[in-house]
């Protein structure tokens, strides 16, 4: 039998780009229409701390950990309803403009500020593999490094056993078997297991959590600024961003001479593409 | 004088990863500007031919860190050796670049963390200029900065670019995907006079936290994408993880062919990681890339758009993709590819008709 653990799961809400909403016709976003959504990728990494929670002994624990502006409380809901025990938001306006360096040192304090609350350190943190709206990868590691703890990223499968995590990664050209000492940052792969489905009883719990008292809710959904988990301002947001974007341009039509085959039969498009594309005939297989 | 310009070298069995070359080749234009050397840090355990290679890519300097321990990339035996090192500098490099591979997404931001210092990634171009920063709440940021690390990156789902940098800290940090930039004229003879300097290597108990149980690498080379002639690349136009196997077949027609995905169905499970192309893929650069139900967002355009010949199915006539295809189709992938592969098994008939007259 496992000891008990206190699995972390790091997750963000990012705008929903499978829907047209907030998506202007030259292609820009919309942040303030766009849908939003969990990132894509901290779905695995929320399952994935679901079944480390099963791993673990029998008073093991799953917070789920956000940071973003007040709408983001959709995602803890959707956390609590797929098994997690609490959750807790970093929310703050002085948090705007914070680039992965900054983030990671805010996401620090609310986890130091929790494992204080909580009595006790994570063994396990969890993390998607990235953003779908940042695509940078750079902040789970970038906390593991400040936490100092081990770290795994691109994780495919996991187990765990004594104070080790056994963990089968993605690496260069293949796959790795890797040994992690706990605690540990874990980052999911997308080829993990996917999120099941939330439970009814799940649902339930939100439902009547969504209804009950503030003092309540705050057990379950915890909201929390920069003052309360002691976090630096100067630290924080685009002030302690060491990088900034100094300039945006749109991204000309490449090429622009693209020549279209429509209207035809398959037949007729396909041959007529295959007699404008002579190089075609240099591959075909014999 | 500004910092030296630092490629940390990537390797698999003592081989210097092709990106680590990329990178010296566009890190010397860099260094060249700042007036600076460019200085490669190699990592790994019987280094003297990677040494070789490194310095023949242009490198001006070496730092190498040769060891057992060292053979395999792991998080923390690798950081420590680069923290040691970089820590014991009085002026840091200004610039430092990895490539954006599984390991450099790995490292790049422990490092980044460690110096609190800006990072960028999947960058896909590099160069340096002047930046003025002239207002904001910390009054310590404001001035000129006339050599910045420029480091532009896709903003994701716009079709934007972003230019991003951080003249406050150095080193200036940027990950590069595999395949951004082409990789340099390789000397023939090696240079005289390259510095290499072997760095201390004083690992702590806690390094040991993690340790390697198996590699597995036997799958290298089917699934390198980025070799391929031609590729075959699917995206969310296929309706289905059964239209895989028509990508598939259609690769099948093809000599040194491979198939592709798109973000999208990697995320959806119809192909796994290794074969997605793009942003946060891998930057291809095929003679032949047809892309079957791939609209053509920003994020996959800049992982494929700099091959030869761009053949685009799509049924929706506006998708982006046929803004910088060089032969568009407009038609369902699901009537289009078997008649390609129809006719390119007929285009083999008579290929072979030829050869046997010959």
């Amino acid at each position: 039998m496992n000891k008990d653990l206190d699995i972390y799961v790091l997750i963000k809400q990012v705008p929903d780009t499978r829907s047209k909403a907030g998506v202007n016709p030259d292609g820009t976003i919309d942040r303030a229409k766009a849908g939003k959504m969990l990132n894509p990728f901290d779905a695995f990494a929320l399952q994935a701390g679901l079944n480390a929670k099963k791993m673990g002994g029998p008073n093991s624990r799953l917070f789920a950990v956000t940071m973003g502006p007040p709408p983001a409380i959709d995602i803890l809901y959707q956390a609590l309803e797929h098994g997690a025990d609490a959750t807790c938001i970093l929310s703050d306006r002085r948090l705007a403009a914070s680039d992965t360096l900054a983030t990671a040192y805010a996401l620090c304090r609310t986890l130091e500020y929790l494992f204080k609350k909580n009595g006790k350190k994570a063994d396990l943190i969890f993390c998607g593999l990235q953003t779908t709206d940042g695509d940078t990868a750079q902040v789970g590691p970038e906390i593991s490094e400040r936490l100092d703890f081990t770290q795994v990223t691109y994780c495919e499968d996991f187990s765990i056993s004594d104070n080790l995590l056994h963990a089968k990664k993605i690496i260069e050209g293949g796959t790795q078997l890797v040994s992690a000492e706990l605690p540990a940052l874990v980052t999911i792969a997308n080829s993990y297991t996917k999120l099941k489905f939330k439970s009814l009883r799940g649902a339930q719990f939100v439902q009547d959590v969504k209804r009950a008292s503030k003092e309540e809710q705050a057990k379950y959904v915890e909201i929390i600024d920069l003052d309360k988990c002691e976090a630096d301002e100067m630290r924080c947001g685009l002030n302690g961003s060491p990088t900034i974007v100094s300039k945006t341009w749109k991204i000309g039509v490449v090429g622009g001479n693209c020549k279209m085959h429509q209207g035809k039969a398959a037949s007729e498009l396909v041959s007529e593409v295959f007699k404008d594309a002579i190089m075609l005939k240099e591959f075909v297989k014999i | 004088m500004a910092g030296e310009v630092l490629v940390v070298a990537e390797q698999v069995n003592s081989q210097v990863a092709n990106v680590t070359l990329e990178l010296l080749g566009e890190g010397k234009k860099l260094a060249r500007k700042l007036g600076s050397p460019l200085s490669c840090f190699v990592i790994g355990h019987n280094m003297e031919a990677a040494v070789d290679a490194v310095i023949k890519a242009g490198a001006e300097k070496v730092y190498l860190a040769d060891h057992a321990e060292l053979a395999e990339y792991k998080t923390l035996h690798y950081r420590r050796v680069i923290l040691d090192e970089l820590s014991s500098w009085a002026t840091p490099p200004h610039t430092l670049l990895m490539g954006s591979t599984t390991t450099g997404r790995d490292l790049a931001p422990r490092i980044a963390a460690f110096f609190e210092t800006g990072l960028t990634a999947d960058t896909i171009e590099l160069d340096i200029g002047p930046y003025e920063h002239t207002s904001g709440i910390d009054q310590t940021k404001i001035g000129y900065f006339p050599e910045c690390l420029y480091a532009s990156r896709p903003s994701f789902g716009e079709s934007l670019k972003a230019r991003i940098l951080g003249p406050w800290k150095d080193p200036q940090m940027a990950t590069i995907r595999p395949g951004v930039f082409a990789k340099p004229e390789m000397l023939t003879e090696k240079p005289e006079g390259v510095e290499i300097k072997k760095v201390a290597i004083n690992f702590q108990p806690s390094d040991y936290r993690i340790t390697i149980k198996e590699t597995l690498r036997e799958i290298e080379g089917k699934i390198d994408i980025t070799a391929a002639d031609v590729i075959v690349a699917g995206g969310y136009g296929l309706g289905s993880a059964d239209g895989v196997n028509l990508l598939k077949d259609l690769a099948a027609c093809f000599e040194n062919s491979v198939v592709g995905a798109s973000r999208k169905i990697v995320d959806l499970g119809w192909m796994t990681y290794p074969y997605q192309v793009g942003q946060t893929g891998k930057t291809v650069r095929p003679k032949i890339y047809i892309a079957c139900g791939i609209s053509g967002a920003l994020q996959h355009r800049v992982g494929m758009q700099k091959s030869e010949l761009i053949i685009a199915i799509n049924r929706d006539p506006d998708a982006p993709i046929f803004s910088f295809a060089d032969q568009g189709i407009v038609g369902d992938v699901y009537h289009v590819i078997p008649e390609m592969i129809k006719q390119l098994q007929e285009k083999n008939t008579s290929k072979l008709a030829e050869l046997k007259v010959k």
